[in-house]
């Protein structure tokens, strides 16, 4: 029978790595995406994701199990996101070429839902306008969008009530409907 | 919050407001017929001796620039007069103190004091201080020292 | 028009399903007669349905072992003292909580000093005083302010041609300030 996150977290408090790997196997692509969504670059994601799983090994004995596992680590991935945000230097325009080359990457070509013109240049629009949210609203955006997380977790994961986490999306929301205006 | 509980609680705020600004504009006109409590305290300064009267603690330090090494309380009256009212304290020395509060403004009280000896005006001046804050008077000379007179004045 | 505006900011809620059941049917029934807000409905619809193409559909998987390397490889590397402690300062002064705990004790530092100022004992007040009239009827006066708090003095001198009030009492020299 599988192992439920708080007694793999239990046997990782009592030096059980192999435990933290379970962990890390679990979650690793969910906070990788979030990751994604919020940062402007695969290789940053990438390293901001191992830094997160990093410093929830570190933070692993403070861990007391009053919210869930995974509510925690998506704090950790976000506050790290956040940073590595606001350090970042990048011109915006540098995004969405980062994520063109990601879907080539992936040779999603022939899947891409925005093959038509004007669908490209939605998309374009779309990205340019997540970008110019605040890091907060962006963190709102991505994690009701990509992991479909409850209110109550997403306040949990950021710190605020499930009132603010409706309101930031609220204004997430407009200021992406007021850009897209055009297109929708 | 429930959006009903959003409908209410901006419901409740707007009539909070309104009932905030009627009970002010009331106080407003209430402001209008207020009294002045004014207490003057009589201090008799010295140097026959090292104490300060334990009464005086209040004003301890601000007796200190007057660099008499004594003072002792004489008495301390209380009057609550009308705007534009006189109140009247008998001073030792048959001296008289009346204090005439003229207006109260930007929180502070604008008096009008007149030190009379007899029937002889010794010093007449119009003072403005904060409300329930003091000055003092000093220099009229009794028993060796010279008398010192706290003037107060709170609009009630 | 009032409910129109509580009705689309909760619109959010709503469309994720994170309203209470009584609080959806009131918004329901609001669409269903309301054809503006409606249409605001079907402008985020078609938002929410964007940002899934374009966050959810297109981000590749990674591959697990590579992944856990770069973690492992972290936990094993041993750490100088400097990168200990800017780690620690760097979570310690970049938690979010902070961002309002620092102003927050700044705003209540300052309640406290205004605070202690405003009830001080009444030596220790701002206790200011404008003399805006003085008439000393010839007599020589003096006005003073006391330092610490602020107090204003008035001190009439005796009239030094004998003319004083005080005629047959004993004074000694007035004080010096």
């Amino acid at each position: 029978m599988e192992s439920s996150d708080w007694e793999l977290v239990q046997r990782c408090q009592a030096g059980e790595i192999g435990a933290f790997q379970e962990l890390v196997l679990r979650y690793h692509q969910k906070i990788y995406v979030v990751i994604v969504g919020l940062l402007r670059n695969r290789e940053d994601a990438l390293e901001v994701a191992q830094e997160t799983f990093f410093r929830a090994y570190r933070k692993i004995k403070s861990f007391q199990g009053g919210s869930s596992f995974y509510t925690w680590l998506y704090r950790i991935a976000v506050n790290m996101a956040i940073d590595a945000q606001r350090r970042q230097k990048r011109n915006p325009l540098d995004f969405r070429e980062t994520m063109d080359g990601l879907f080539e990457e992936q040779n999603e070509v022939a899947r891409d839902p925005f093959s038509d013109v004007h669908d490209r240049e939605l998309r374009e629009k779309l990205v340019a306008s997540i970008n110019d949210l605040t890091p907060e609203h962006k963190a709102v955006i991505i994690l009701r969008t990509v992991e479909g997380l409850s209110y109550k977790d997403i306040g949990e994961i950021l710190g605020c009530s499930e009132g603010t986490v409706m309101s930031r999306l609220h204004y997430a929301r407009k200021k992406l409907q007021e850009k897209l205006s055009a297109f929708l | 919050m429930s959006l009903l509980g959003r409908i209410l609680k901006r419901a409740l705020l707007f009539s909070c407001l309104i009932c905030l600004a009627a009970a002010y504009s009331v106080n407003a006109a209430e402001n209008n017929s207020q009294t002045v409590r004014v207490k003057i305290g009589t201090i008799l300064a010295n140097n026959q001796s090292d104490e300060i009267d334990p009464k005086l603690n209040t004003i301890k330090n601000q007796l200190k620039v007057m660099k008499y090494r004594s003072y002792r309380l004489l008495k301390e009256e209380t009057q609550n007069v009308a705007w534009q009212g006189n109140a009247i304290f008998e001073i030792p020395g048959g001296r008289s103190l009346t204090v005439t509060p003229q207006e109260f403004r930007n929180k502070q009280l604008a008096l009008k004091v007149r030190l009379q000896h007899g029937d002889k005006p010794v010093v007449d001046t119009t003072v403005r201080l904060n409300n329930g804050g003091n000055f003092l008077l000093g220099g009229p000379p009794h028993e060796g020292g010279a008398l010192v007179l706290s003037i107060s004045a709170t609009a009630q | 028009m009032r409910d129109c505006k509580l009705i689309r900011e909760s619109l959010s809620g709503w469309l994720d399903g994170q309203l209470s059941t009584s609080d959806a049917e009131i918004i329901r029934l609001h669409l269903e007669s309301c054809a503006p807000c409606d249409g605001e409905r079907h402008q985020l619809e078609k938002l929410q349905s964007s940002l899934e193409s374009l966050l959810v559909s297109n981000v590749p998987r990674i591959a697990f072992e590579p992944f856990w390397a770069g973690v492992r490889e972290r936990i094993t590397k041993k750490r100088s003292w400097h990168e200990e402690v800017m780690e620690w300062a760097r979570s310690t002064f970049a938690a979010p909580g902070l961002a309002w705990t620092v102003p927050a004790i700044i705003v209540v530092l300052l309640g406290v000093f205004a605070l202690d100022s405003f009830w001080k004992l009444g030596s220790q007040r701002n206790n200011f005083a404008a003399v805006e009239s003085i008439d000393a009827h010839g007599r020589n006066v003096a006005l003073l302010r006391e330092d610490e708090t602020k107090t204003t003095v008035i001190w009439l001198y005796q009239n030094q041609e004998g003319e004083d009030e005080s005629s047959g009492e004993n004074t000694e020299t007035s004080p010096s300030f």
